[in-house]
């Protein structure tokens, strides 16, 4: 309810957060959009959030159009509104903030270590480095993973059954954390305990976190010791092989190993946890076509390496692939739109945090450290550097299908195994069943999904 | 007095060693007589000083070079009317064979008399006889051509600040014939500098400046006279092309948005409204803020607008929209007047419930005065400031002395303060925000340099001056926490040329170039009046 010392007229000209009536046809400087938004929200009851958001926008906007002057007073209101020891919503704008100050940094001629010297929060982050144990509590402390290792063992020892030798090859952000209990389950599920083989592409998330602080091989000879104390053979091998290429040296390996050992009755299994949408895809192509809408699945001409990685799978004729990824869209070269999806997607860790670690706790900055590092990458990054592709469940589905595969529900002992998990966690997660495919939620936003697929 | 001194050049025994004329001009009150030659029997008009007095010195010459006539004149001249002054000069001077040049006549072309300039004043521009000389090197050394100009042009720029500072003395002096040939001499000299940049550059508007004091005689009120919609143009373009602006609005927000901090009424009162741009990113930041948003109120003061239009309300409606989209309530009020002296805190419609800020950007100095006996408006309006009890004060100012009583220092002041900031416009790129920010910048040096009593405003004092002057007035400083100076210089870094400086200086923040501070921000609070509580006369109590 407003009230004017005079009582104002209805205004003559429009004002939208984008127009800014000149007050004389003599002035000459140019337009600029005062900091509002659009009024057709009106006065209904505005979320934080949503004014976070578009602020975020607004100054995304202005950094893209380099209206250094606008951004500047954006930047100050964040900084302001956005404690780093808030609420989750004002956490979640800080490291927004954070990266589009890096963003903004990178542009212009500003010096970058000056204005990180100067800016109100440490603009680099400060990664933990985790030990196998701590990394192996830090994953467990929340549905975030476990969601995706339940749901995808329960699938992998379904398909294996049966088989003398099952060969894994761990695509995972999280250093094999998923195998142990895996091996357990073979362990304690099958009968003859088969061979395992296992196989990971190495040197593949050194700058992503989590970080391990050991290598692959000492990681190796640790879950071999551990196979062997569940009586289970474990032959550990890790393959030289990045995301950046698709994969190609281990898919080169994988297909030499498969014409050797496919009569033998060897089960290939694909996990796949987060891993996969870090290959480039249709807008990362090397030929851009300006004509290309960014949001249409029309494979290019030129095929781009995700497809080409999936293609690739369907060639090694696995047993099963189980594909586990975060449901976001965050592919968009449009910054504003990316940032759209990002905030909407990435309040979710942030909200979820004040239920499993304390504020104040190191595991908390470890945690709160890992998703800045992603929005930092999201936002302030473009090109080869921007990494974190995540796409909807939706997409993979589709890509998956048109590789040749098709989907494996996952069975009532799977969604019962995720059920009791979650039971350990919070209220506030979730599980929903969406035709083969199970997706985590919280608070009834989708969070992560997995899927299982054959060849066709 | 303002009688042109010619005693070196002549090395007549005129003697009027009339160095009592520290005061340059005089007063624009007196419009008609002047005051002084009135005293001594000579009806003068105030407007005619100057070429009453450069008609002395031509019959000074006059006399000088025909001695032979002038006693004639003693015996036979018929002399009219002696107390009209200049028609008395006149009457002589038409008797005398006049020369085809004369030295002192500025409407002359400038160039041809340079020899003879330089002659007449030998101790004004020694170097003066040394520029022709220049330009015949130039002409004959095509080799190193290149390096020849720039060790010209260098020398030229020494050159003509020397002048300038030469010039400024004649004027303080009241030397103005000299002052008027040396400034023929520099515009000459500005030839043959680059007047794109640099000194070349902040030369020409002081020698505009210089020009228009010693022409327009008195007040040179109309120097200074933009319409208020130019002025508000002018200074748009400034807040745009160069941080000095951008950062006084930042640290000043920061300090009332941290002052505003747990209280839920709050209001604003803005000592020069403008187009508002300093209340977006406060609102905004008070809409949002952690503890849930204030009650806002906001009072811009600022000049009535002219054809009828109320820019005020028109800015008031546009931040009442704002205010509106991020849920926060707001009230705006208008205080149209010219000056801040005019505006009576009853105006204000302060709450004694509310947390009141006062804002003023560059507005104090207005009100400042030349000598520090009288009594000026900055004493009224401080203290009806401190009668409001602000939660705090922002003052942001220029960091300059520009009031000093000789006009020789401030000039000198302003020569070295506008050529830095000239120097830090140089990094703006952008069009035409520079060239407009230039004539904003232009129009203050002219302010300072050729206006006179209430017509110049431009009174700027260093910081050191302000803290004096706001504690004697009932007020206490407010150190500009970490956040502002942290907030400033980011915001700096990220947008600003390499050059620009924050620092701090004892809770003030100061923006400057290459350590040069150029604007000062600082935050006060007014102190609770002890002596409200035990009247002073009341002396019984203390014993």
């Amino acid at each position: 309810m407003m009230q004017f010392t005079e009582s104002p007229s209805q205004p003559s000209h429009q004002i939208t957060s984008f127009s800014i009536p000149t007050m004389n046809k003599n002035q000459i400087h140019r337009a600029r959009p005062w900091l509002g938004f659009p009024t057709s929200k009106g006065l209904g009851s505005f979320g934080d959030a949503n004014c976070m958001e578009q602020l975020l926008v607004h100054c995304a906007n202005a950094i893209e159009s380099n209206d250094a002057t606008l951004t500047q007073q954006i930047l100050w209101v964040l900084n302001n509104i956005a404690p780093p020891d808030g609420d989750s919503n004002q956490r979640l704008t800080g490291a927004f903030l954070r990266a589009l100050i890096v963003r903004a940094a990178k542009s212009g001629t500003c010096k970058m270590l000056a204005a990180m010297a100067n800016a109100r929060c440490n603009l680099s982050i400060d990664f933990h480095t985790f030990s196998v144990i701590e990394l192996a509590s830090f994953v467990d402390l929340t549905p975030w993973h476990r969601f995706g290792f339940t749901a995808a063992n329960a699938a992998i020892l379904e398909a294996v059954e049966g088989y003398s030798v099952v060969h894994i090859v761990d695509l995972s952000l999280t250093h094999c954390m998923q195998i142990p209990t895996l091996i357990d389950a073979i362990a304690n599920r099958l009968e003859g305990p088969p061979l395992v083989k296992l196989t990971v592409a190495g040197g593949v998330t050194e700058d992503i976190p989590p970080l391990l602080d050991l290598t692959y091989e000492e990681l190796g000879s640790k879950l071999v010791n551990f196979a062997r104390s569940r009586n289970i053979m474990l032959e550990f091998r890790v393959v030289p092989s990045s995301y950046a290429d698709g994969f190609t040296s281990l898919i080169e390996q994988l297909r030499v190993q498969h014409l050797v050992y496919a009569e033998s009755g060897e089960a290939l299994v694909i996990n796949c946890h987060m891993m996969l949408h870090y290959i480039p895809e249709e807008t990362l192509s090397p030929l851009p076509n300006p004509n290309s809408n960014p949001y249409s699945f029309e494979p290019s001409s030129i095929q781009s390496l995700r497809t080409m990685f999936l293609k690739a799978l369907r060639g090694l004729d696995p047993t099963v692939v189980v594909l586990v990824d975060e449901d976001a869209d965050l592919t968009s070269n449009n910054l504003v739109c990316r940032l759209r999806s990002a905030f909407n997607y990435l309040w979710i860790p942030y909200d979820t945090v004040d239920t499993f670690l304390p504020q104040g706790s190191k595991q908390r900055q470890w945690y709160e450290a890992d998703i800045c590092w992603k929005i930092e990458n999201v936002i302030a990054h473009e090109g080869l550097q921007r990494v974190e592709r995540l796409e909807p469940k939706s997409r993979w589905v589709q890509r998956m299908r048109s590789a040749n595969f098709r989907g494996i529900s996952f069975g009532e002992d799977a969604v019962s195994e995720v059920k009791t998990m979650l039971d350990e966690h919070a209220a506030g997660w979730g599980l929903k069943k969406e035709e083969d495919d199970l997706v985590l939620t919280w608070k009834g936003h989708n969070v992560v999904f997995a899927t299982a697929w054959m060849p066709v | 007095m303002v009688l042109c001194d010619f005693a070196t050049s002549m090395g007549s025994s005129s003697g009027s060693s009339s160095s009592s004329s520290s005061k340059p001009l005089p007063s624009p009150q007196q419009q008609d007589i002047d005051g002084l030659l009135a005293g001594a029997g000579y009806k003068v008009r105030s407007s005619e000083l100057l070429q009453v007095a450069q008609r002395l010195e031509r019959l000074e010459n006059a006399m000088g070079n025909s001695p032979a006539d002038f006693s004639q004149l003693a015996t036979d001249a018929i002399h009219y009317n002696p107390s009209d002054l200049g028609s008395w000069v006149d009457s002589l001077l038409s008797e005398f064979v006049q020369p085809s040049t004369c030295p002192s006549e500025v409407i002359m072309d400038p160039v041809p008399n340079q020899a003879v300039v330089s002659n007449a004043w030998t101790t004004a521009e020694p170097q003066n006889p040394q520029v022709h000389q220049n330009i015949c090197y130039e002409q004959q050394s095509l080799n190193n051509q290149l390096t020849v100009v720039t060790a010209t042009e260098e020398d030229s720029g020494i050159r003509l600040v020397h002048m300038l500072m030469t010039c400024a003395d004649c004027v303080q002096r009241g030397d103005l014939s000299l002052a008027t040939s040396l400034i023929d001499d520099m515009k000459g000299l500005l030839t043959r500098v680059n007047t794109v940049c640099g000194i070349g550059k902040v030369a020409g508007h002081f020698i505009d400046a210089l020009s228009g004091r010693i022409y327009q005689g008195i007040g040179g009120g109309s120097v200074n006279g933009g319409s208020v919609l130019e002025n508000e143009i002018l200074y748009h373009h400034f807040y745009e092309a160069c941080p000095y602006l951008k950062f006084a609005h930042f640290t000043a927000n920061q300090a009332i948005l941290e002052a505003f901090e747990g209280h839920d009424c709050v209001h604003v009162v803005d000592f020069n409204l403008m187009h508002g741009l300093q209340w977006p990113a406060l609102i905004q930041a008070l809409a949002l803020r952690p503890d849930g948003p204030p009650l806002l109120r906001l009072t811009g003061i600022g000049p009535p607008s002219p054809d009828g239009r109320d820019s005020l309300r028109e800015i008031g409606l546009r931040l009442a929209e704002l205010a509106r989209s991020v849920n926060i309530r707001f009230f705006f009020r208008g205080v149209a007047a010219s000056r801040l002296e005019d505006v009576k805190p009853w105006m204000l419609r302060v709450n004694p419930k509310e947390a009141v800020a006062v804002n003023s950007i560059m507005q104090l100095h207005r009100l400042l005065g030349s000598e520090p006996t009288r009594n000026y408006p900055i004493e009224t309006v401080l203290s009806w400031i401190r009668s409001l009890n602000p939660k705090i004060m922002t003052v942001v100012e220029q960091e300059a002395n520009h009031n000093q009583p000789l006009f020789l220092d401030r000039f000198t002041e302003a020569l070295y303060y506008y050529s830095t900031m000239f120097d830090s416009l140089e990094a703006c790129t952008v069009q035409p925000e520079k060239a407009l920010a230039e004539i904003y910048i232009q129009r203050e040096i002219a302010n300072v340099v050729s206006c006179e009593g209430s017509a110049r405003v431009e009174r700027h004092e260093p910081l050191a001056k302000w803290r004096t002057r706001l504690s004697a007035a009932g007020f206490k400083p407010l150190h500009l926490g970490s956040n502002a100076f942290k907030q400033a210089s980011m915001l700096l870094t990220l947008f600003s040329a390499e050059g620009y400086s924050v620092e701090e200086n004892e809770g003030c923040l100061t923006l400057g170039w290459h350590s040069r501070p150029l604007i000062a921000a600082s935050a006060w609070h007014a102190v609770p009046d002890a002596s409200a509580e035990f009247p002073a006369w009341d002396n019984q109590q203390s014993s």
